[in-house]
C-alpha cells in the first residue's frame, strides 16, 4: 500500500507539468496587446500609460517557449509571479484565499455527507413509499435551483429578513480584533483561529458569517448525495446476498447497516471526493454572492482580468488537491471494501 | 398505477402550499423599516465608519497611484500644500502651506515661473515626527524620479522639467533615444534638475517651473495624490531613496509591489493607515490623534473594497451593517425610498463620455467595417474625415432617452468636451446637439457628395462588456440612423476589454466609447486630452484625425495653457467648447452625474466634484439626532 502510495505521488510532478504546458499552449494564442489589458483595468483607465513601455519591462512580446522557461525557472525558485488582479503574489494570495475556502467547504461537507447519505439510505429503503417520493421531489428541486438564486434567496432571508447571516467573513468590530497584533493567525481559517486564541465571541461571529453561504452550497449538493446513495443502496438491496441474509431472519437494520451500505458506499466515495474538489471550485458564485474572499473569487476575478500568473498558479494548485483528494479516495476504497488491494 | 398518480398529485399540492404558506407567514412581518431600526440602534456605534465598495486599490503609492480607489485611500491619509476652498474650483485655501500663492502677494513671480510656498509649522506626521519644508521637497522629488510607468507624474513632470516622463528628461540631456543608454553623467545631472526644480529656501519650498502654467496650483491641491507630502526620515529609514543625486535610478519605476509605500501610508493627514487586508480588500483607518486641523470625529473607517455584488451591499446598508455604500447609475432606483437611507442624486462630477470618431480606420481584415469600401455593404477607412457624416451621426443620437431613461437622469447634454461641471471655466449658454433627424438626413445627404445616400454603409459599433450603458448608447445610435434610411446599417457587438485593447490600439473600432473623469480641475485637463493632436483621444482617430486636431486645436489649446489671465482663458475655452461641437471630432454623450447613499446618521457631507474620495471622512460624524 505505502508503495502505491509513493508511485501516486510520483505522477504528481508529471501531472503538474503537464498542466502547465497546456495551459500555457492555450495563453500563448494571445497576443501581447491582450495581455497587457491585465494592467489596465478598464477601457477608460488607458491614460498616459506608455503599453509599449509595459510590454517591453514585462516581456509580453517574448514568444511563447521563451516565457514558459522564465516562469519555469522562477518556479523552481519558489516564486509563482504577482498576480495583478489580486495585488500580491500568487503564492501570497493562494495562501490567504485558501483557508477561506478550505474552511467553507469543510463546514459544507459534513451536512452533505451525513445528510445526504442518511436521507439516500432512507430513500432507497422506503423505495416508492410517499417518504421516497418526497425526498425525490425534494431533492430534485434542490439540485435544479441555480447557486445564484438559492444563495440570493438565502442571503435576502437569513441577512435581509432576519438579520442572523451577514454576508462577509466577519463583521466590523471582529475585523477590527483580528487585525490586532495579539491575535494571532494559526490557519486563517477565522472560526478555529477563534477558537485557539480563546476568542468565542470571533468564534460565533465567524459561524455566523459562514452558515449562509454553507447552507446554499451544501443544499446544492446533498440533493446530489442523496440521488447518488440511493440509486446505489437500490442496486445493492436488489442483490441476492441481501435476500440471502433477510432469508436467514436478519434483523432489517442488521441487513441494511452491515450488508447492503458498506457495499453502496463504493460510488458514493468517489462521488464524494469528486464532490470535495467540486465545492472548492464550485465556490465561485456563493462566494461572489456572499462577498467571501476565497479561491472561487480569486479564480474568477484572475481569469476575467487575464492575470496569467493567478491563473496559472491557481490551476497548479488544484491539480495537487485533485491528486492528492483522488488518492486518498482510492485509500478510502480499500478501507470500506477489504477485496480492494491497493498494489 | 392510479395510486401512484394520485401520490404524485398530493405531494405537489402539499409542496405548492407549503410554499404558498412559507411566502405569506412572511408578508405579516413588519416592514424593513421597524426591523431595520432596533438593529441601527443596538448595533449603532458614532466611532466607526464602514463604507462598502467594490474595487480595491491598485497601490498607495502616491508617485504611481493613479486610480479612484488608490486616491481615495491616499487622500484620507495625507495633506497637500493647499486645498480648494469649500464649494469652489478655482479659489484655494491653504493646508500644510500657511499661504496662497498669488502674484499679488509675491509668492508667484510675475513671469509666472516661481512659486513660494512658506510651510506650516508643528504639523505632526502619523509617527510623531514634526513637519519640515526638507519633507515637502523631498516628496516631490522623490516621485518625480520614481515616476514608475502608468503613474501619474507627468502631471508635475510636465510644468516643472517640460517633459512628459523623466526617462525623456535624461534622453534628451543625453541626446540619445532610449533609457538604458543615458551614461552616468547626465544621470546626475537629470537628479539635479529634479532638484533645482524644487527647492527649500528658509521656512519656504519653492517651485521653480519650466514654462508658465495656470493649473499649476491645481495639480498640487489636495485631491490629487501625486502631490501629497511624505515623511523624508521615515522613508530612508523604510529603504527608500536616500536623497543623493547618485542613487535615484535604484528606485526608478520599481515594480508595484517594491515600492516602499505600496501598501502602507505614512503622512501628516487626518487618518492613519492601519491595516490592508489585500486578500478582503479592505483597509482600516484610525484618526490621527495630533491632527494639525483637530483629531476626525469618526475615530475608525472600515474601507471595504469587496462587495462586488450590489444586492449585497444594499442589504449590508438597509442593515446598518454599512455606512455607506457605492451605487451604481442603474441601481439608483433599489436605494430611493429606503427609510433611514440618505440618497443624494445628481452631483455632476468631472466626467463625461464620448464617442470618438477614427478618421482614419484601419481597414485591413477588418470583421466592424464590412467591405471597406462605400458600395452600401461597409464604410471606406476615411468615412468620418467627411464632417457631414460626423455631425449627421451627432444629430441622430437621442440624447434625452439617453439620459432619461438609461442613466435615469444623472447625467446633461454636453456643451463641448468641458463638462458642466467646469462651468465656471467656459460661457454655458453655447450651443448643445439635439435629436433631430431631419439635421441628421440633411447632412447625410451632403456626405460624400451624396453617395452615403444613395448607397448606405454598414458599420459595427463596440462597446466593453460588461458596461451596459455604453451598450445601450450603441443602440440609441443605431436605432437613430437606421430610422433615417433603410440602406443604413449600424451593428451593434460586446467585446471583452482585454480584447477589445488590441483591436482599438491597431486603429480598427469605427467609433471608440470612452469616458474622461478629471485628474485635475482645469479645463486644460479636458482640452487636451480630447481635441489636442497628440492627446490620449485623439491618438485613437488616425493620421488623418492627428492632423486635424493640429490644425484645428492645437494652438488655441496652447494659448489657453499659456494664458495667466483667467478672463482670457474663459474665452478661449469658451471658444474651444464651440469649436469642439461644431468640428465634432468626437460625438459627446453626456456629462455624468455621480451620487451617494449613506445612512441618515451620517452628518457632515459635501459634495466636492473633484475629491477623489467618496466620503471626506475629516469632515463626517455620525449621530442619531
Amino acid at each position: 500500500m505505502l508503495s502505491y502510495i509513493i508511485r501516486r505521488l510520483l505522477f504528481l510532478p508529471l501531472v503538474l507539468f503537464g498542466i502547465t504546458v497546456l495551459i500555457f499552449a492555450l495563453v500563448s494564442t494571445l497576443g501581447p496587446w491582450t495581455r497587457v489589458a491585465t494592467f489596465v483595468p478598464s477601457p477608460d483607465a488607458e491614460r498616459h500609460v506608455n503599453l509599449e513601455a509595459m510590454i517591453k519591462k514585462y516581456h509580453l512580446d517574448d514568444p511563447p517557449l521563451k516565457m514558459y522557461l522564465r516562469w519555469l525557472n522562477n518556479l523552481f525558485h519558489g516564486n509563482l509571479g504577482w498576480s495583478q488582479s489580486s495585488h500580491m503574489t500568487v503564492a501570497e494570495a493562494i495562501g490567504h484565499r485558501f483557508p477561506a475556502t478550505l474552511e467553507l467547504t469543510l463546514f459544507a461537507v459534513l451536512p452533505v455527507i451525513v445528510i445526504g447519505i442518511i436521507l439516500g439510505v432512507i430513500s432507497a429503503v422506503h423505495h416508492n413509499d410517499p417518504i421516497d417520493h418526497s425526498t425525490r421531489i425534494f431533492a430534485i428541486v434542490l439540485w435544479s435551483l441555480p447557486d445564484f438564486v438559492l444563495g440570493l434567496a438565502v442571503l435576502m432571508v437569513g441577512f435581509g429578513v432576519l438579520g442572523w447571516f451577514p454576508p462577509g467573513r466577519l463583521s466590523s468590530w471582529a475585523h477590527l480584533e483580528v487585525i490586532k497584533a495579539s491575535f494571532r493567525a494559526f490557519t486563517g481559517m477565522y472560526t478555529v483561529d477563534a477558537l485557539l486564541n480563546g476568542r468565542l465571541d470571533i468564534f460565533w461571529d465567524a459561524l455566523r458569517h459562514i452558515i449562509a453561504p454553507v447552507i446554499t452550497l451544501s443544499c446544492l449538493w446533498w440533493a446530489f448525495m442523496l440521488r447518488v446513495t440511493r440509486s446505489s443502496m437500490l442496486d445493492v438491496l436488489n442483490q441476492d446476498y441481501v435476500r440471502t441474509a433477510r432469508a436467514k431472519g436478519l434483523a432489517e437494520p442488521v441487513v441494511i447497516k452491515k450488508h447492503a451500505l458498506r457495499n453502496a458506499l463504493i460510488p458514493v466515495t468517489t462521488v464524494a471526493g469528486n464532490m470535495l474538489l467540486g465545492l472548492m471550485g464550485g465556490v465561485v458564485i456563493v462566494e461572489t454572492v456572499f462577498n467571501y474572499p476565497g479561491l472561487g473569487l480569486l479564480t474568477s476575478t484572475a481569469a476575467t482580468r487575464l492575470d496569467v500568473p493567478c491563473v496559472v498558479g491557481v490551476a497548479l494548485f488544484y491539480a495537487v488537491i485533485l491528486v492528492v483528494v483522488n488518492l486518498a479516495v482510492d485509500i478510502l476504497y480499500s478501507v470500506i471494501d477489504p477485496r480492494v488491494r491497493l498494489e | 398505477m392510479k395510486t401512484k398518480v394520485w401520490l404524485w398529485i398530493v405531494i405537489a399540492v402539499v409542496v405548492i402550499a407549503a410554499g404558498i404558506l412559507v411566502w405569506n407567514s412572511q408578508k405579516p412581518t413588519p416592514p424593513a423599516e421597524e426591523v431595520a431600526k432596533p438593529a441601527d440602534v443596538a448595533g449603532f456605534n458614532p466611532d466607526l465608519f464602514v463604507y462598502a465598495g467594490a474595487g480595491d486599490a491598485e497601490t498607495l503609492d502616491p508617485s504611481k497611484a493613479y486610480d479612484t480607489a488608490s486616491s481615495e485611500i491616499i487622500f484620507q491619509c495625507y495633506d497637500n500644500l493647499l486645498a480648494y476652498k469649500p464649494g469652489s474650483l478655482t479659489e484655494f485655501i491653504p493646508m500644510l502651506a500657511t499661504e496662497v500663492p498669488t502674484v499679488e502677494n509675491g509668492l508667484i513671480s510675475k513671469d509666472g515661473l516661481t512659486y513660494t510656498f512658506p510651510i506650516r509649522k508643528g504639523v505632526k506626521f502619523h509617527n510623531g515626527a514634526i513637519l519640515t519644508p526638507e519633507d515637502v521637497e523631498y516628496s516631490f522629488e522623490r516621485n518625480m524620479l520614481a515616476d514608475p510607468v502608468g503613474g501619474p507624474m507627468w502631471m508635475l513632470l510636465e510644468p516643472l522639467l517640460g517633459v512628459g516622463t523623466i526617462e525623456d528628461y535624461a534622453c534628451q540631456l543625453a541626446g540619445v533615444d532610449d533609457f538604458s543608454k543615458v551614461d552616468e553623467k547626465n544621470l546626475i545631472k537629470t537628479a539635479q534638475a529634479v532638484m533645482n526644480a524644487v527647492e527649500v529656501k528658509g521656512d519656504s519650498v519653492v517651485f521653480h517651473l519650466a514654462q508658465p502654467y495656470p493649473p499649476f496650483l491645481s495639480i498640487l491641491a489636495r485631491n490629487c495624490s501625486w502631490s501629497v507630502i511624505l515623511n523624508k526620515k521615515w522613508m530612508i529609514e523604510h529603504g527608500d531613496w536616500d536623497g543623493k543625486a547618485e542613487t535615484w535610478t535604484k528606485w526608478h519605476n520599481l515594480e508595484l509591489e517594491e515600492q516602499t509605500l505600496f501598501a502602507t501610508a505614512m503622512g501628516t493627514g487626518p487618518y492613519k493607515h492601519i491595516s490592508w487586508n489585500r486578500s478582503n480588500s479592505t483597509h482600516t483607518l484610525e484618526a490621527h490623534a495630533d491632527y494639525w486641523r483637530g483629531k476626525a470625529a469618526i475615530k475608525t473607517a472600515i474601507i471595504n473594497n469587496s462587495v462586488t455584488e450590489f444586492n449585497t451591499r444594499k442589504l449590508m446598508l438597509e442593515r446598518g451593517e454599512a455606512d455607506a455604500i457605492y451605487v451604481p447609475v442603474e441601481n439608483s432606483p433599489q436605494i430611493e425610498g429606503t427609510p433611514g437611507v440618505n440618497l443624494i442624486r445628481g452631483l455632476p462630477r468631472l466626467n463625461n463620455v464620448c464617442a470618438i470618431f477614427n478618421q482614419e480606420i484601419n481597414a485591413v481584415d477588418n470583421e466592424f467595417v464590412g467591405s471597406g469600401k462605400l458600395d452600401g455593404n461597409g464604410i471606406p477607412p476615411d468615412f468620418f474625415s467627411d464632417i457631414n457624416i460626423r455631425k449627421a451621426f451627432c444629430y441622430a443620437f437621442d440624447y434625452e432617452a439617453f439620459i432619461n431613461e438609461v442613466v435615469l437622469g444623472e447625467a446633461s447634454v454636453p456643451y463641448g468636451v468641458i463638462p458642466k461641471g467646469l462651468s465656471d471655466f467656459f460661457d454655458e449658454k453655447g450651443f448643445q446637439y439635439s435629436y433631430d433627424l431631419a439635421k441628421a438626413e440633411e447632412y447625410f445627404k451632403k456626405a460624400f457628395n451624396g453617395q452615403v445616400w444613395e448607397k448606405g454603409f454598414k458599420l459595427t459599433l463596440v462597446w466593453n462588456i460588461p458596461n451596459t450603458t455604453r451598450k445601450t448608447a450603441c443602440e440609441i445610435l443605431k436605432h437613430g440612423i437606421e430610422s433615417i434610411n433603410p440602406r443604413f446599417k449600424v451593428e451593434v457587438q460586446g467585446m471583452e476589454w482585454n480584447t477589445m485593447l488590441p483591436r482599438r490600439r491597431e486603429g480598427r473600432l469605427p467609433m471608440v466609447f470612452i469616458g474622461w473623469l478629471a485628474d485635475y480641475a482645469d479645463p486644460h485637463n479636458f482640452v487636451y486630452p480630447y481635441l489636442h493632436s497628440k492627446g490620449d483621444f485623439m491618438s485613437f482617430t488616425g493620421g488623418i484625425g492627428r492632423a486635424f486636431a493640429a490644425r484645428e486645436f492645437d494652438a488655441l489649446i496652447n494659448a489657453g495653457i499659456n494664458e495667466t489671465d483667467p478672463q482670457k482663458r474663459i474665452a478661449i475655452y469658451t471658444e474651444l467648447q464651440k469649436k469642439s461641437l461644431e468640428l465634432a471630432p468626437h460625438l459627446m454623450l453626456y456629462d455624468a452625474y455621480d451620487r451617494r447613499a449613506h445612512r441618515d446618521y451620517v452628518k457632515g457631507f459635501t459634495f466636492d466634484p473633484i475629491c477623489p474620495a467618496q466620503y471626506d471622512l475629516y469632515s463626517l460624524s455620525k449621530s442619531l439626532k
